[in-house]
């Protein structure tokens, strides 16, 4: 399973679960705001990590599409 | 005007260089009747450059532009063809926008060429539309813009089910904000949302904010694919330079007798030309190269350089929306880019963290350098505030206004030691040079 991991920057308001929940992937920027550090995260693991990261956004700001058929978790 | 001399495409190695302006000898966008005339009519219009021979057969027109090179005119340089093909790859109908809300407070191209040609704009969105196979094209335009709107509307109302081939016109007119101009904010808007940029997965020609592929094109870009369906290729291309063909129009404001003039670049000039024509005899002190999101550049690098994207990338600077503001001796740069940095850092759709909580920090920074009130410890956090700022949010917003302070601090080197010293220089205290607009009301909001 491939992924790819996008924040949408207009959504996030820096509540940091992301940070907490795929913490291989997302850095905290200077103000606190998400920053995707690995987009496309290899191994089954990182990208169930991945989506529960997305799953957990309060605000919906991470967006995780599978590899190819372009289905995605999150908004 | 309807048919190029020859000798440019036999001997393509010979290039002029020169200064156009309305109605002058060398334009070529700007060529017809001249400023005093206002907008050209249609008939004025067809007189000079017939209907678009190759409207009717799209293929032809999209070899033509895949051969010109045509680079968008709003600031980004992105190849015209490109984002046409992707566009008519992508499932689904597309959108055609031509952006003519011009943002940038100083630049005055897009107004211009809206006001007094209107149909070539038009006759450059239809070849878009016709192209792409979209039955219909919005004009985008500012609502502050009334002259460009009144100009579009009536120009639309001459050519109605008069031009064959025509798309279905409509003009758009949105909020005047800074980052509303941004492509990705005028398709939101014309798809009934907020003029606030948006964040994407894909580009918007493979899906706009409707879901359908969206072609956002600059005003200048698609005029001059209206001369380039009626001229040869070669010819159109010698308007321009190697790394940008075709000619281009250029703002000057500033210290300058007539701020907001509008010039057409031919060929490789350098922007000492440009100056001279618009009555600056000797380099100033700088000069703001392609808008308030763009560098400035010390008067005398300036003055040398062409204004061309190659030459000016090798003095750090972008031809952005064209523009050229002349700071002369005496004032001082640091005010003046307090000034514009206060107004961008204002100007944020207010959506991401780094326009949110970065920008206006380094409006805070920028203004205190100007007055003298900055340490030096606290100019090593704005450098490092301007690398944090990089790259982030969802549109370059936050690029344009650090670009814009880091060549501040670099070109006025000797004023920043200064003003950290203590003391502002004596230019501080002089009058504004570069204008920053009053919002009015109605644009308040982001409809």
């Amino acid at each position: 399973m491939s992924v790819e991991v996008r924040i949408d920057p207009t959504l996030c308001r820096g509540y940091a679960i992301c940070a907490l929940l795929f913490s291989e992937g997302v850095e905290l920027d200077a103000w606190g705001y998400g920053r995707v550090i690995d987009a496309t995260p290899a191994g089954r693991r990182a990208a169930k990590r991945a989506i529960r990261a997305a799953k957990a956004c309060p605000n919906g700001a991470i967006r995780v599409i599978s590899g190819g058929d372009g289905e995605g978790w999150g908004p | 005007m309807t048919s190029p001399p020859l000798l440019q495409t036999l001997t393509p190695t010979f290039r002029y260089s020169t200064i156009g302006e309305v109605g002058g000898p060398h334009a070529r966008l700007l060529s017809g009747p001249p400023r005093g005339a206002g907008a050209e009519s249609l008939d004025g219009h067809l007189t000079r450059w017939g209907v678009n021979p190759l409207l009717v057969r799209p293929a032809e027109m999209r070899t033509a532009l895949r051969s010109s090179g045509l680079q968008g005119r709003g600031g980004g340089r992105f190849p015209l063809s490109m984002k046409l093909e992707t566009a008519m790859l992508a499932p689904g109908v597309p959108v055609v926008v031509v952006n003519a809300s011009e943002s940038e407070p100083a630049s005055a191209k897009d107004d211009t060429l809206c006001r007094l040609r209107p149909h070539l704009v038009l006759d450059g969105a239809a070849a878009v539309a016709a192209m792409v196979g979209a039955g219909e094209a919005t004009i985008h335009l500012h609502r502050s813009a009334r002259g460009a709107r009144e100009a579009i509307e009536a120009a639309v109302a001459e050519r109605r089910s008069l031009i064959a081939g025509d798309p279905w016109w409509r003009v758009s007119v949105g909020p005047d904000r800074y980052v509303s101009g941004e492509a990705s904010a005028i398709a939101s808007f014309i798809d009934g949302g907020e003029a606030r940029p948006r964040f994407s997965q894909a580009p918007m020609a493979v899906r706009g904010p409707s879901g359908r592929p969206t072609v956002v094109s600059n005003a200048e870009t698609v005029a001059h694919l209206a001369l380039l369906c009626r001229w040869d290729v070669a010819f159109w291309r010698a308007g321009g330079s190697l790394s940008s063909p075709g000619s281009q129009l250029v703002t000057v404001a500033g210290a300058v007798a007539e701020p907001g003039r509008v010039f057409e670049v031919v060929g490789e000039v350098g922007i000492g030309e440009v100056l001279m024509a618009s009555g600056i005899l000797s380099p100033p002190a700088a000069v703001l190269v392609g808008g308030y999101a763009g560098t400035w550049v010390q008067g005398a690098v300036a003055w040398s350089t062409s204004f061309e994207p190659a030459a000016l990338e090798q003095i750090g600077a972008q031809a952005g929306c064209g523009l050229l503001g002349v700071l002369p001796h005496g004032s001082c740069g640091l005010a003046e880019t307090a000034r514009v940095v206060a107004y961008l850092a204002g100007e944020t759709a207010g959506q991401c963290g780094p326009c949110v909580s970065g920008l206006p920090t380094l409006a805070a920074t920028m203004e205190a350098l100007a007055r003298g009130e900055l340490r030096r410890r606290e100019l090593r956090r704005l450098r490092s505030l301007c690398d944090r700022l990089i790259g982030s949010g969802a549109c370059r917003h936050p690029d344009g206004v650090v670009r814009l302070v880091r060549s501040a601090i670099e070109v006025f080197e000797d004023d920043v030691v200064r003003h950290l010293s203590g003391a502002p220089c004596r230019g501080a205290s002089h009058a504004p040079i570069l204008p920053i607009p009053d919002l009015d009301a109605a644009s308040a909001g982001w409809r």
